[in-house]
């Protein structure tokens, strides 16, 4: 699903050069529900967003679903955004203007589906997040919890290969993050991979594999239980000299 | 194309503020200016109007005073003896005793009639009286019938008598308000209405020559002009044509002669055609640079407006430009969002200040005596802001399409 | 804590210098427009002698021919004929009249360097002196005497005694005038009552009269009426018929001791109306009308249209201007909203915060004003170019300046109501969440 090789970033401003990625490797497959721990500053952040496609990187190479993402310009990238990838952030980042139906709405306004269609999915999206009652209603009407959920359904409408999440129940408090939880175990059950950044070691322990990424580089590699094949032998983290 | 339409709007309508002040600023300007232009337009057309002289820019007078004793038979002497002075000039094409002068602000006005027999006049014209030099010195074009002939140019003392020619020359636009549709020359006029009327034969039709005072409308082009030699009192007024070009040149040298001509002291006050034009219309060009400016500082402060608030626009929702970004947006769908939102608002600012615009312009025919605005500068100024609202947003709308998808991420 | 505030706002104006500039700039222009238009306005419409203006009347008596006439039509020419001018000055229906006649006459000056030249002036009776007020350099107006007989003498006005006489009194000395030598027995002072409302039709040089002749001397020696002649019926040539016509050219004024006494002349005028009507010199059945100072301004349509319209354009573009301040200052405070957090965290309230963010406008609106008021000075300058009579109008006098920064500080801060409102709604808490 997966793959990164040799991978750097270097952020250069001024005269200070800082690496946030240093020969960094991953290898994740299809199916497969991996949390991304690490202290702040390990460069959680940069990796989540090149793997995200938000952000480029100096060195190394990125293969996403088979999609080499070397060279290709901002508009390739925000296709394969768009159809390949889902986003679920902290802080929810939802449009408080629109309303849920509409939130939902955009990234598939920019997908190209005609409107019956559009609508087919969002309806679809919101009932799996049991929110399909109150597609009218606006986002300063929910509850965090809900308002999580209606990010959850907007990541998920466009039937994406891979949901990238950034810390989904850092605002949340432990009941409605049990739920968002929940619902995350549900989707990568139905088949879809997650990859999700956290702060909550409690949450940590309850995915298949676990990546520790500390000043830049995974460190760390604790799996737990058989991961679905995708061809290639699970790769093993190298060890720093 | 998907353009989001329903979306962006609904948006907009929950913060609405921000898109009114702007929508605000369209429409006023709009119907501002399509007003302002308007009246530019027509105020430039009335001072373009012809006076119906050949060359105005070679044309001039002199307005001459002697000061001495003379009577009045020697008084007539003397003209005869300083028109034959102004025409030896070198370089004059004509000169000859004229008793006003067209666009000149001054001079005498009568109400003429077809009929005695009529309730009121039909019209109020200029009376201009020539020695026979007129159509002459002034390059005016005879349409119908002919000019005078110098048996007809009666020697009166102004002193004695008010003498009503016998014969006259009219405009055209006058002979078509008398005698509409018909020939002119060979019909009787007649000076006032009633038993007093004083009939008088139109012996030919000029293309035109403007009034005195060249007012605005149709009234401008009623002129008459009739055959006197005058003389007796103390003041007469010569017009002269020098070729083309040669007017300052010509009127220095006629100046010298006359004034060399004369044993007494004389005051000559020296005007030109050109100079006439330019007072009598200096205040609706004054007007209209006024109403140019204005709405150049119109438009200036209405697109500082809108880039302001483009901007700002952009700088709030930088977060929400990301998470559009991370969605899947392209750089292209971001701008596009900008334009279309930009264009929404100006929409609902063209729209209002098409209402703002007939409605302001019927203030100002009810109250100020203007003219009904034709639907084409409304038309025009809507097309006009339309353009300017997308470029203007233009910039913004770039700023905010090269925003990283990263800011998504961002915790702030 | 004015002073406080006061310095913030100096203080963050200074912070976004080009925002700043504009909002200041875009007041400024607006103003300007404003204040410039309404010096002009203010000019042409302000009331030329507040003491007397409602006890100052102009008569008018329609002497028109029966033929073509319909009642309530716009008058041709609201002058008077010297019959009737003269028959209601010796009735003296109020306290003071005078009859006035613009003329002219070439002027021969005493210094042989200078050529001769047509100075253009009044002929009124005596009495015009006193009634309007002019003011005197040297000398007096004429005496009485010298007003029976049409004696030969003059009142100077003060640019062409200077320039026959110079800076010496020229009083008792005497100029060669139309072929005579006339004597001077005063010199009027810089009078420039702005319109000149004395004589509104026909009137003379937008810089004043040159010379001011008894009405009596002027007729005696048959000057010619320049300023508007009418007649309604053909007359012979010659002076002699001219005062015997029913030929309008005469402006005539009447003065009562108070307002209250209107009603009292306009009966006397009609009385006056109905015996010329008995003897059959009035033809019309036409109402006498009476115009005090004002009255008569507004009849002679001093304010033009156009005057009208530039006043009312720029009131327009002010309130352009002023939806655009709002605009940015909307912008303007709402980047400001995590200070105001702070604020109200510190313990602010909302009233505290109001008063700093409006006094904060009211900085920008200072600004403004001082700008503008520069803007104003150079407008009225632009347009004081375009004519003598302009350019006696176009210029700022110190109810204007007032103005200026009254109308650029009320203007701001009305424009910043909104936003400030806006700025005090922000709560403390969920801006220092967002840090």
């Amino acid at each position: 699903m997966l793959r990164m090789t040799n991978l750097s970033k270097v952020y250069r401003t001024h005269m200070i050069e800082t690496h946030a990625l240093r020969g960094f490797e991953i290898h994740v497959s299809q199916g497969e529900f991996v949390t991304v721990t690490g202290p702040s500053g390990s460069g959680k952040t940069s990796f989540l967003n090149i793997a995200g496609l938000l952000e480029e990187f100096t060195s190394g190479e990125y293969v996403l679903d088979g999609v080499n993402v070397q060279g290709l310009d901002d508009a390739a990238r925000s296709r394969l955004r768009n159809e390949k990838l889902g986003f679920i952030f902290q802080g929810f980042n939802l449009i408080p203007d629109l309303n849920l139906f509409d939130n939902v709405d955009v990234p598939l306004r920019y997908r190209g589906f005609n409107a019956r269609e559009r609508k087919e999915r969002i309806e679809d999206a919101l009932s799996k997040v049991g929110l399909a009652s109150r597609m009218k209603h606006y986002p300063a009407e929910l509850s965090g919890g809900q308002q999580q959920r209606v990010a959850i359904a907007r990541a998920l409408a466009g039937s994406p290969k891979l949901l990238l999440a950034d810390e989904p129940t850092g605002n949340l408090d432990t009941q409605m993050a049990r739920g968002v939880m929940e619902l995350l175990e549900e989707i990568n059950a139905a088949g879809t991979t997650i990859l999700m950044v956290t702060h909550d070691p409690e949450l940590a322990v309850r995915t298949h594999r676990n990546v520790h990424i500390i000043d830049g580089q995974v460190s760390d590699l604790v799996r737990r239980g058989p991961s679905l094949v995708d061809g290639h032998a699970p790769a093993h983290a190298s060890v720093p000299a | 194309m998907n353009m989001e339409i329903r979306p962006i709007l609904s948006a907009l309508l929950r913060n609405k503020t921000g898109p009114i002040l702007v929508a605000m600023q369209v429409a006023l300007s709009l119907a501002i200016l399509a007003n302002a232009l308007h009246i530019v337009n027509e105020r430039r057309e009335v001072a373009a109007r012809p006076s119906g002289l050949a060359d105005e820019a070679a044309t001039f007078y002199f307005s001459v005073r002697n000061l001495n004793q003379d009577t009045p038979d020697q008084k007539l002497a003397g003209i005869k003896r300083e028109l034959e002075v102004l025409r030896a000039v070198p370089g004059m094409v004509s000169a000859g005793q004229v008793s006003q002068m067209p666009l000149s602000q001054s001079g005498t006005t009568s109400s003429v009639s077809a009929d005695p027999r009529q309730e009121r006049e039909s019209a109020y014209t200029s009376v201009y009286a020539t020695d026979g030099a007129m159509v002459k010195t002034f390059g005016l074009k005879l349409v119908e019938g002919r000019d005078f002939l110098p048996h007809e140019v009666p020697e009166v003392n102004q002193t004695l008598e008010n003498r009503i020619p016998e014969t006259i020359l009219i405009t055209k636009a006058l002979a078509e308000k008398l005698w509409p549709g018909a020939p002119a020359a060979g019909r009787t006029m007649y000076f006032g209405v009633g038993n007093e009327a004083r009939g008088v034969q139109v012996v030919g039709v000029v293309e035109r020559l403007q009034s005195v005072h060249a007012e605005v409308g149709v009234a401008a082009e009623y002129s008459v002009v009739m055959p006197e030699f005058s003389y007796g009192r103390p003041g007469t007024t010569y017009a002269m044509r020098a070729e083309a070009g040669q007017r300052d040149r010509v009127m220095q040298e006629a100046e010298r002669a006359l004034r060399k001509s004369s044993a007494t002291p004389m005051i000559l006050r020296i005007k030109t055609v050109e100079g006439d034009r330019q007072d009598r219309y200096r205040a609706d060009m004054a007007l209209s640079w006024m109403l140019v400016t204005v709405s150049v500082l119109l438009l200036l402060v209405t697109c500082s407006g809108i880039v302001g608030m483009a901007s700002l626009w952009v700088t709030q929702r930088r977060k929400q430009i990301g998470v559009r970004r991370a969605l899947g947006a392209r750089r292209i769908d971001i701008l596009r969002y900008f334009i279309v939102e930009n264009v929404l608002i100006t929409s609902g600012g063209v729209f209002g200040g098409v209402l703002l615009g007939v409605g302001l312009n019927q203030l100002l025919v009810s109250k100020l005596e203007m003219t009904r605005l034709p639907l084409v500068y409304l038309i025009g100024g809507a097309l006009m802001f339309w353009a300017i609202g997308i470029l203007a947003a233009y910039g913004p709308a770039w700023r905010a399409a090269s925003t990283s998808p990263a800011m998504a991420t961002r915790s702030t | 804590m004015f002073g406080y505030y006061f310095k913030l706002g100096l203080r963050s104006l200074r912070r976004n210098r080009y925002l700043t500039a504009l909002m200041v700039l875009t007041l400024a222009v607006g103003v300007a427009a404003s204040v410039s238009t309404l010096t002009i306005l203010h000019a042409m419409s302000g009331d030329p002698i507040p003491s007397k203006s409602d006890r100052m009347f102009v008569p008018f008596i329609d002497n028109g021919q029966p033929d073509g006439y319909i009642p309530g039509s716009d008058h041709i020419d609201m002058q008077m004929s010297y019959k009737d001018a003269t028959n209601l000055l010796r009735a003296k229906p109020g306290d003071r009249g005078t009859a006035i006649y613009g003329t002219g006459m070439p002027i021969e000056p005493p210094r042989t360097d200078i050529p001769a030249f047509t100075g253009f002036g009044l002929a009124p009776t005596r009495d015009f002196f006193a009634m309007f007020e002019a003011p005197f350099l040297h000398g007096q107006p004429w005496s009485v005497e010298d007003e029976t007989r049409g004696a030969n003498v003059v009142v100077l006005g003060r640019a062409v005694a200077e320039k026959m006489f110079g800076e010496a009194n020229p009083v008792g000395q005497r100029l060669r005038m139309g072929g005579d030598p006339l004597t001077v027995v005063g010199v009027l002072d810089e009078w420039n009552p702005m319109p000149r409302y004395y004589k509104l039709i026909g009137s003379g040089p937008a810089t004043g009269e040159d010379f001011m002749i008894p009405f009596t001397t002027a007729v005696r020696r048959e000057l010619p009426a320049y300023g508007s002649v009418s007649c309604s019926e053909s007359r012979d040539s010659g002076f002699a018929s001219l005062l015997a016509s029913e030929c309008t050219w005469i402006q005539l004024w009447i003065e009562t001791r108070s307002s209250m006494d209107r009603s009292e002349m306009h009966a006397l005028l009609e009385n006056y109306a109905s015996e010329q009507r008995k003897l059959g010199r009035l033809k019309r059945q036409a109402p006498v009308e009476l115009y005090n100072v004002m009255e008569w301004m507004e009849k002679q349509k001093v304010v033009g249209n156009d005057t009208r319209l530039s006043a009312w354009l720029a009131f327009g573009f002010l309130v352009l201007c002023l939806v655009n301040t709002v605009g940015l200052l909307l912008a303007k405070f709402s980047v400001r909203a995590s200070e105001v957090g702070i604020r109200r965290a510190l313990g602010a309230s909302r009233g505290d915060i109001f008063r700093q963010f409006l006094i904060e406008t009211g900085v920008v609106g200072l600004a403004g004003g001082v700008l503008g008021l520069a803007l104003a000075f150079g407008a009225l300058a632009l347009i004081g170019m375009e004519s003598k009579s302009m350019a006696a109008v176009a210029r700022m006098d110190w109810q204007m300046l007032a103005l200026t920064f009254v109308m650029s500080i009320v203007a701001s801060l009305v424009a910043g109501l909104l936003p400030t409102w806006r700025a005090c709604q922000v709560t403390p808490a969920i801006q220092l969440k967002s840090q």
